[in-house]
């Protein structure tokens, strides 16, 4: 038995472990990969992937047909890796922190040839608090005063995170492009 | 930073995630399912104190029974009240009533005084209660010269006040100058002046009044009521928003599943079926035989019995349902003492169930070939029995067609288990009996032979338990009682039966 959208919406909400399975057959494999942004390993990622899950099962009743349904999981797998990364304590500290120009910063950097493993790993690579606000901000598309209240932390800080993760990621990119066609990337 | 490159920037990075997924490992939908069936298990145990339904209904009980006591007295106040609107209307005890204020008015100066420098707040609103009533009083001087009285209260009012500090006394000025306002509109609210009456006429307002403590005197205060020109007028602002595409996007979660308005029932029921005959006086032939005492002690025993049924049933409400149908039932007993009787004559013998209705028979005119009456009865002279004691189990079988008519109340009735409590009135058309006679032989009672009563009802009530097998077929079992409102026979002087079963019910249930 196929649902379609609207019917698995009901069917969840009825607590049809049918539709609950081929929700998460649908759409496990989405938040998978937004849990996976969020952590450092598959095995957290997975943690909080159930814990979204269960939310959203437990509160789907409350799912109106304001948004698309899958605008409306993302956010909730987005703010149980967030909570996740508070209970863990990963977010306690997060200061301002100086940003240095590495020179990058003018130079038009293409993500094309990167497949999105890839890019997942550099995301991963960053100190969890970049990693926490790059995500947010360049991929969720939060703005900084959204991440600050989100966070509990001031806008600076967050502003000053992800122009660090720019940073990082900037130079992550540009190393693997130079080992990719063996140019010389100069400063 | 060029903003363009920013989000040039990005957007590469959101393009690259945007339609990223991953497969989750098998452990992970484990997990989840097991999460799920722990919570599903936890909220299938009917724990009522964590039910919020039961809650409700507590406290709408206690909500009713405040409202209940609230009314009651509320009446008592109201009866009250007429009594010293009969009594106001003599000016004799108007002018009693006054005193009593003024005595009572005296009471709250002496606490003012106590109370001192020390309970400013307090002697403010006793004042201001004193100005009250002063006013009020001053209303009634029509009836009586009691305001004069309080105008004198007024001045030594005031000298008992001068140990309290200015404020306090530009208060009493102020309050006083108020209250001339509210006597001009009060002149002309006829409300007001009925509760004047009941103020002069209650002595015990003013006693509550005199109370120092500052609460109660905040309560008594707001409790008066007062002009509605005193009333602070809130205005509500409503927004109103409009979303064009709401109607439409509301529509398709509002579709809900259409409620299963009707459903058949069929089920097969074994039960335990008792006649409970009783003879409750002894038969003549017993009588003549004298064994009037031996003839009472038999008794019935249930037997293995079986119905089979039809039901249909109309869903009223969420919860409620009326249900009716057609069942058979096949009520097999056994009845045994009462011994036997031998007629020395002819050597017939004769139980006491037969003795029974052949007395009962006898008095008919339309005994039909195959009545008990064939069995013998008929054929015994009172001379010549004699009483033998043996005991032995006779056959006593029964046959119905009955037609309920009960109400249902489902609990969980949309989920996958769900409970009915049912109850009502069971229609018994009598088909007919069999009963063994002493020789062995069978005697059929039909409702020709006008011994039993060929139309009797019985109470009801069961519990079922409906498993959802489909959305359109249900599997039910259920626990009935059933106990006859009347006597199975007609009137007979000699026998007596209140049949009783009880039976569990296994059935399937479809749904339209």
């Amino acid at each position: 038995m196929t649902f379609n959208e609207q019917e698995l919406v009901i069917g969840c909400q009825q607590r049809n472990r049918v539709a609950q399975k081929q929700l998460y057959d649908v759409f496990g494999g989405k938040l998978f990969a937004i849990c996976l942004r969020y952590t450092k390993n598959r095995d957290d990622a997975e943690d909080v992937l159930q814990d979204a899950f269960i939310k959203i099962y437990e509160n789907i009743s409350t799912f109106r047909n304001d948004s698309p349904l899958e605008y409306w999981l993302r956010s909730i797998a987005v703010n149980t890796a967030l909570n996740h990364l508070r209970q863990h304590k990963y977010l306690k500290q997060l200061d301002d922190i100086d940003t240095h120009e590495n020179g990058l910063a003018g130079k038009d950097i293409t993500l094309a040839d990167f497949q999105w493993q890839q890019l997942l790993e550099f995301i991963k690579e960053l100190p969890i608090g970049c990693q926490t606000i790059f995500n947010l901000y360049a991929i969720e598309g939060y703005q900084h005063n959204e991440i600050a209240q989100k966070l509990g932390i001031s806008e600076g800080t967050s502003k000053s995170q992800y122009s660090r993760a720019r940073t990082l990621l900037q130079e992550k990119l540009n190393k693997e492009t130079r080992f990719d066609d063996g140019s010389v990337q100069t400063k | 930073m060029d903003p363009s490159k920013q989000n040039s920037f990005e957007e590469q990075w959101k393009k690259a995630f945007q339609d990223s997924t991953e497969t989750p490992p098998l452990s992970a939908w484990k997990g989840i399912e097991a999460r799920l069936d722990e919570e599903e298990k936890e909220k299938v145990i009917p724990l009522w104190w964590k039910t919020p339904r039961y809650w409700y209904a507590a406290a709408s009980v206690a909500a009713l029974l405040m409202v209940g006591i609230a009314l009651w007295d509320g009446s008592y106040d109201v009866n009250n009240n007429k009594a010293n609107s009969q009594i106001a209307a003599t000016d004799k005890q108007l002018i009693d009533s006054q005193k009593a204020i003024i005595e009572e008015e005296k009471g709250v100066i002496q606490t003012e005084k106590q109370i001192g420098k020390t309970q400013i707040l307090n002697s403010e609103n006793a004042v201001s209660n004193v100005e009250r009533r002063k006013e009020l009083s001053e209303k009634d001087n029509d009836f009586i010269s009691a305001g004069e009285k309080l105008a004198v209260q007024k001045p030594a009012f005031s000298e008992s006040r001068n140990d309290v500090q200015p404020s306090a006394e530009n208060n009493i000025a102020a309050s006083s100058g108020f209250n001339k306002e509210r006597k001009s509109l009060l002149a002309s609210d006829l409300k007001k002046t009925d509760e004047i009456a009941d103020l002069n006429n209650n002595p015990e307002k003013p006693f509550v009044m005199s109370n120092p403590d500052a609460a109660s005197q905040i309560l008594a205060e707001a409790l008066t009521p007062i002009g509605y020109k005193d009333l602070d007028v809130y205005v509500q602002k409503r927004y109103v928003f409009f979303k064009p595409d709401a109607i439409a996007s509301n529509k398709s979660p509002k579709k809900e599943k259409k409620k299963q308005e009707y459903w058949a029932d069929v089920n097969v029921m074994p039960a335990s079926f008792n006649p409970n005959i009783n003879v409750v006086n002894a038969p003549s032939a017993y009588a003549s035989a004298n064994a009037s005492r031996q003839s009472l002690s038999g008794s019935s025993r249930s037997g293995a019995s079986y119905a089979l049924q039809t039901q249909g049933a109309k869903r009223i409400s969420k919860h409620w349902s009326v249900e009716t149908g057609l069942n058979y039932l096949q009520g097999n007993s056994t009845y045994e003492g009462g011994g036997y009787l031998l007629n020395a004559v002819n050597s017939q013998s004769e139980n006491v169930l037969q003795s029974a209705l052949a007395d009962k028979t006898a008095s008919g005119s339309n005994a039909s070939p195959n009545s008990p009456t064939t069995g013998g009865g008929a054929a015994y002279s009172a001379s010549n029995t004699l009483y033998i004691d043996l005991n032995k189990e006779v056959i006593n079988n029964y046959r119905f067609v009955q037609v309920p008519v009960q109400a249902g109340f489902t609990l969980n009735p949309d989920k996958k288990l769900s409970y009915s409590v049912v109850g009502g009135v069971i229609t018994n058309f009598f088909i007919n009996n069999e009963f063994e006679s002493a020789s062995g032989s069978i005697i059929t009672s039909t409702p020709k032979d006008d011994v039993y009563r060929n139309l009797n009802y019985s109470a009801t009530t069961g519990l079922r338990f409906n498993y959802k097998l489909s959305a359109k077929l249900k599997a039910t079992l259920s626990g009935s009682y059933q106990r006859s409102l009347l006597s199975g026979f007609k009137t007979s002087e000699s026998l007596e039966s209140h049949p009783s079963l009880y039976g569990v019910a296994w059935g399937v249930r479809y749904s339209f």
